[in-house]
């Protein structure tokens, strides 16, 4: 027995259902009922339209793949309110998070920042390049010239490493 | 006291004047700071790819941390000090997860330390350092000036971990400025959202709700605003201008980070502070001081 979305005829997928309540451990997101506490706190709902208190609802009903594939879950801003509020313990975020995962998993739509960042991870060991400063006088500045310290980069090991634990997905 | 530091990438590749204002102030209150042999990144953004390999980035700088001998780690950064308590809950929970980190961890000869305390800016300043010690060591007290606090969502959520103030209403930094002399607004958006970590997929959003806050501060005439974390200040200092145009108004606020603020009032030179490298204009919280004192 199961439902079926009448807007779009998409039947629920249980199994990815389950997939996700292994992933996330203890955090048991069967647990909303709806009281729209993560909503109304959200810092994008006003402005990218994040509802998720309708992200539980969906995963719980099991319609994980139009949330997979959909632009929405990027839209989160990791303010942990929802998390934080939640009368049940669940938490909202953690499920936005593990839907991006199973968005990379299966080669959905990921935004490119997300994923040029990993790749600079791999050949630097941080996410982003160092930068040079221009302060409000056009003078330019590095961490040499400021007197900080030489960034010890990490070594070829951590990347061979990091790229083995890229490949597991907890499941 | 002895604390090892982990920076992460934001202070390292172009938030130098937080690094600089750190590395000047903390010593002078007694806090000697010991850098990890490596500086890899937390794994912040690698938890929206895939969290497991997250963890384990996580857990490595744990491991790192572990390597000087020390037990107390400094994270100023809200995103990795996240990141770094939670992946350290979810390994003392968590025994399958410890043990395939472990495995991981044992190719480098790395092991993740039991009993490492992490600390951030503000706890480390308000508990172990004390607000009594703060100001006896104020040379040039910064009454007069009206400030607000800006403390990242990520420092003090959520508190089903250990965070660094409350989750609801953080007093901690407010008692810092006000250990220097200055004022801390209460204000309704305190918790408002910085934005930055928008910038990845929505940036317009992101300077929206940047501008949103720094303009509804600016409104209420204050002097300036203190913020911990070098995402957020990336968002309303380097970024003011950009998210001055994307909502449509003028912004002209000064901003700075606490270790800044206490460095001027401890009377520390301004170019080490890295004063220079703020992109608002903090020249008129400069000249008020100055003005006053004359």
């Amino acid at each position: 027995m199961s439902l079926t979305d009448l807007m779009s005829m998409a039947r629920p997928d249980l199994g990815t259902r389950e997939k996700m309540l292994t992933k996330m451990g203890k955090r048991e997101f069967a647990d909303c009922f709806q009281c729209a506490k993560c909503t109304s706190g959200c810092t994008a709902f006003k402005l990218l339209e994040l509802n998720p208190q309708e992200v539980m609802k969906l995963v719980n009903l099991g319609f994980t793949g139009q949330l997979v594939a959909s632009e929405i879950i990027w839209t989160c801003a990791s303010c942990l309110k929802c998390m934080e509020r939640c009368p049940q313990g669940a938490s909202p975020y953690h499920v936005i998070m593990a839907l991006r995962n199973l968005a990379v998993e299966q080669g959905g739509k990921v935004p490119e920042t997300y994923l040029k960042a990993v790749s600079q991870i791999l050949e630097t060991g941080l996410m982003q390049t160092v930068q040079k400063v221009t302060t409000n006088k056009m003078e330019t500045f590095d961490r040499e010239k400021l007197g900080l310290p030489k960034i010890n980069y990490p070594t070829e090991t951590f990347k061979k490493i990091f790229l083995k634990a890229l490949e597991e997905h907890e499941v | 006291m002895k604390v090892a530091v982990f920076w992460g990438c934001r202070i390292l590749t172009s938030q130098y004047a937080y690094e600089m204002s750190a590395r000047q102030v903390l010593p002078e209150l007694g806090v000697e700071l010991v850098d990890l042999r490596e500086m890899p990144c937390c794994g912040d953004i690698v938890k929206s790819i895939n969290a497991f390999a997250a963890k384990y980035m996580a857990a490595r700088v744990l491991a790192l941390a572990g390597e000087t001998g020390l037990t107390d780690l400094l994270i100023p950064c809200s995103r990795c000090h996240f990141t770094l308590s939670e992946t350290q809950h979810l390994l003392r929970s968590d025994e399958k997860l410890r043990e395939k980190i472990a495995t991981l961890l044992k190719d480098e000869k790395l092991e993740c330390p039991s009993n490492m305390r992490i600390w951030h800016i503000i706890d480390l300043l308000h508990d172990a350092v004390g607000l009594n010690h703060i100001k006896e060591k104020v040379k040039k007290s910064l009454e007069g000036l009206k400030l607000a606090s800006h403390v990242g969502c990520q420092t003090i959520r959520p508190s089903t971990i250990k965070r660094v103030d409350d989750p609801e209403t953080p007093r901690k930094l407010d008692e810092l400025i006000q250990a220097l002399g200055a004022e801390s607004l209460d204000y309704p958006e305190k918790l408002n959202c910085c934005g930055a970590a928008l910038t990845f997929s929505h940036r317009e959003a992101a300077l929206t709700l940047a501008g949103s806050k720094l303009k509804v501060l600016q409104e209420k005439g204050i002097d300036g605003l203190i913020d911990t974390c070098p995402a957020c200040h990336t968002m309303f200092d380097a970024k003011q201008e950009n998210a001055a145009t994307t909502i449509g108004s003028k912004l002209s606020l000064p901003v700075l980070y606490y270790t800044q603020l206490l460095g001027i009032a401890m009377q520390i030179e301004m170019e080490k502070l890295g004063l220079h490298l703020n992109q608002s204009p903090i020249e008129r919280i400069l000249e008020k001081l100055v003005k006053r004192s004359n």
